[in-house]
């Protein structure tokens, strides 16, 4: 057994106060490295090389081009180029209406879809001054955390995948955790009819209304995929290699985490007590008690464990709110009879959510005409890229995969 | 090849093949059949995965649908590889990439393109930033329509392609002679909005709605009354 890192002991670790936040002692301002360093400035101890990763590479979860300038193994300076998905999702959304909007934002973060869909009609609906009606927030809430649980148990698998046979032959976890994943997009197939890009919500309310049987399957297949969650923990938490490869790994100052607006289990994993469904409660978020697992070591295995502890939370708020769904019609407005016929009110406006990335906003101003004149979406996964910089120097190319896998970024999102 | 009939429990394709003489059977085949039938069922992949078509295509190999039955695996790495598949948005940025890849796999390759982006550019086709479909710069045997296509339709695709492989090589592959066995080896035409050779049956409102939504067009000033047109 590899020695425990001293903040994974039971015993609370020592706080320092920055600016009003509590943050853990022994991660907070770190020597931080230089991204700019000038290349030709740098004396190397041995072999000096660049390594060019990506932007066809399975480690980099999409099309991530990450130039590594090396010393022996040891990366003393990452660049990350991004760009090479970049579809102007921004640049369509302002030259479509809301009900047409919804599809392209399912394919921004197309692990989690439905997120996605989420922030973009939420900021529709603050901007008309709508509310979903409660039978339809409380679908949505149940929706959100389902697909949380789906985009961490991808998120677990390819991780464990990025770290080759560390874990019994490399892929068995991944194959486990797409067994559970494809549970859960049964119960999202069988309400959407679609597997992956859902278009499940709209402005005022829901597309779909429950199919019947459908919350006793969901307690079932909560109760499969609790059940299987204990196997993993077993495979990982405890498991040697896992464990020499991840802990100490990657530490990410909570300072920086705050300054590069990361987001998500990336800074709760780092000590600092923030998550959207809390202190900002939307859809039925309210009605539940969220319970925010938070970390203080700021490692690879802290983030893992934090997004671990997440699933458990999103299983235990599935489990609340499916016994009492309210009875009620899922949508607000009547569809629309024409794609030009809902007239935006003059104005601007921010939403953001907790997606399983972090906060996910969606920026929205209008002058008045059916669609906006301009939409920004906060993307959490482009402000963990930007940690890749600080994180990579000082790691080995090796463990360069492992803080990559860890931040959890998705291409689509990063270059929208 | 000889096989003893004694052990014989259940009729087996191979037995099509068999010559019987007295005491044993033998099998009589061509080198090109037995090389085609290796090829169609050892199709190793090359997952060109940009985007969301990706994430369906990893759960095509896992063990729901579990790709491997058919002997197609796939690796990393474009020297080994046998077939590409082109799954997600290929974008003016990363094009070069893929051609290049492309390039590096050996004779003899193919190319699936796998979704709406890889056939055409989907709804993002008249952006930019976005190839309208790769078969603009690499050569595509098989189309897999859907968006992103499902699991079954993936395993239809490597289907398609097998069929394909099989014809090829005994000199019977003619696509144009049978509208049937055209099935997801031409680019499916379909009607999208801002294509300007959609299907005309949609009004002339509806047509009009649409273009006016097309980013290439500059966006017209409404009236009152075109608003609500059914």
């Amino acid at each position: 057994m590899v020695d425990a890192h001293p903040s994974h002991e039971p015993v609370a670790p020592a706080l320092v106060e920055v600016s009003g936040l509590s943050l853990p002692a022994a991660i907070t301002h770190l020597p931080r490295p230089d991204p700019y360093l000038n290349v030709e400035d740098y004396e190397p101890e041995a072999d000096a090389m660049a390594l060019n990763m990506g932007p066809q590479h399975p480690s980099t979860h999409g099309v991530l081009r990450l130039k590594l300038f090396l010393d022996g193994e040891i990366c003393f300076k990452a660049v990350p180029y991004v760009g090479y998905l970049h579809r102007g999702v921004e640049k369509l959304l302002e030259n479509r209406t809301a009900i047409q909007s919804v599809p392209y934002v399912d394919k921004n973060d197309y692990v989690s879809p439905l997120t996605g869909e989420l922030a973009l009609v939420m900021a529709y609906e603050a901007l008309l001054d709508v509310e979903p009606p409660p039978r339809a927030q409380v679908l949505r809430t149940i929706l959100m955390e389902l697909q949380r649980i789906a985009s961490h148990h991808l998120w677990l698998g390819t991780f464990c995948l990025d770290m080759g046979g560390a874990l019994g032959g490399g892929s068995s976890v991944f194959l486990y955790n797409f067994r559970e994943r494809e549970l859960i997009l049964d119960l999202l197939e069988a309400l959407t009819g679609q597997r992956m890009h859902y278009n499940a919500l709209m402005v005022g309310g829901n597309r779909h209304d429950v199919p019947p049987g459908w919350e006793e399957k969901v307690l079932a297949t909560m109760d499969r995929v609790e059940d299987r969650l204990a196997e993993y923990e077993a495979m990982t938490v405890d498991n040697h290699i896992f464990r020499s490869r991840t802990v100490g790994v990657g530490v990410l100052d909570p300072l920086l985490a705050l300054e590069a607006g990361a987001g998500g289990a990336n800074l709760r994993a780092s000590g600092v007590d923030h998550d959207l469904r809390r202190d900002a409660p939307y859809a039925a978020y309210g009605q539940v008690d969220v319970r925010i697992p938070v970390e203080t070591a700021g490692d690879c295995y802290a983030r893992f464990l934090v997004r671990i502890a997440e699933m458990r939370e999103a299983i235990r708020i599935v489990r609340l709110l499916v016994s009492g769904i309210p009875e009620g019609p899922i949508g607000a407005l009547k569809p629309p009879r024409h794609v030009n016929a809902v007239k935006l009110p003059p104005g601007e406006v921010y939403v953001g959510i907790e997606s399983p990335r972090g906060e996910l906003g969606t920026y929205l101003i209008s002058d008045g005409s059916p669609i906006p004149v301009r939409v920004k979406i906060r993307p959490p996964s482009l402000h963990a890229v930007s940690l890749l910089p600080y994180l990579c120097v000082g790691a080995t190319v090796s463990d360069i995969v492992v803080i990559l896998g860890s931040l959890d970024p998705i291409l689509g999102e990063v270059d929208r | 090849m000889a096989v003893d009939e004694t052990s014989r429990t259940f009729v087996h394709p191979l037995y099509g093949w068999l010559e019987k003489i007295p005491g044993l059977s033998v099998g009589l085949t061509t080198a090109d059949a037995v090389l085609s039938w290796g090829l169609e069922h050892s199709l190793w992949v090359f997952p060109m995965a940009t985007s969301c078509c990706g994430i369906e295509f990893m759960a095509t190999m896992t063990s729901r649908f579990d790709m491997d039955q058919f002997g197609t695996f796939t690796r990393p790495t474009p020297r080994q590889c046998d077939v590409m598949v082109v799954a997600g948005t290929i974008t003016v940025k990363m094009a070069p990439r893929v051609k290049r890849l492309w390039d590096m796999m050996p004779e003899p390759r193919w190319c699936v393109a796998m979704g709406s982006c890889a056939i055409s550019g989907d709804f993002y086709r008249n952006l930019y930033a976005v190839v309208p479909g790769v078969d603009t710069f690499i050569p595509v045997d098989v189309y897999v329509p859907g968006c992103p296509p499902a699991p079954d339709h993936v395993h239809a695709g490597m289907h398609v392609l097998m069929e394909k492989i099989r014809q090829v090589r005994k000199g019977t592959f003619r696509p144009n002679a049978d509208p049937a066995a055209r099935e997801g080896l031409l680019r499916p035409s379909i009607p999208r909005i801002g294509d300007p050779d959609r299907d005309p049956a949609l009004s002339r409102a509806q047509a009009e709605a649409a273009f006016r939504m097309d980013p290439g067009c500059q966006v017209t000033p409404r009236s009152e009354d075109e608003r609500d047109v059914p």
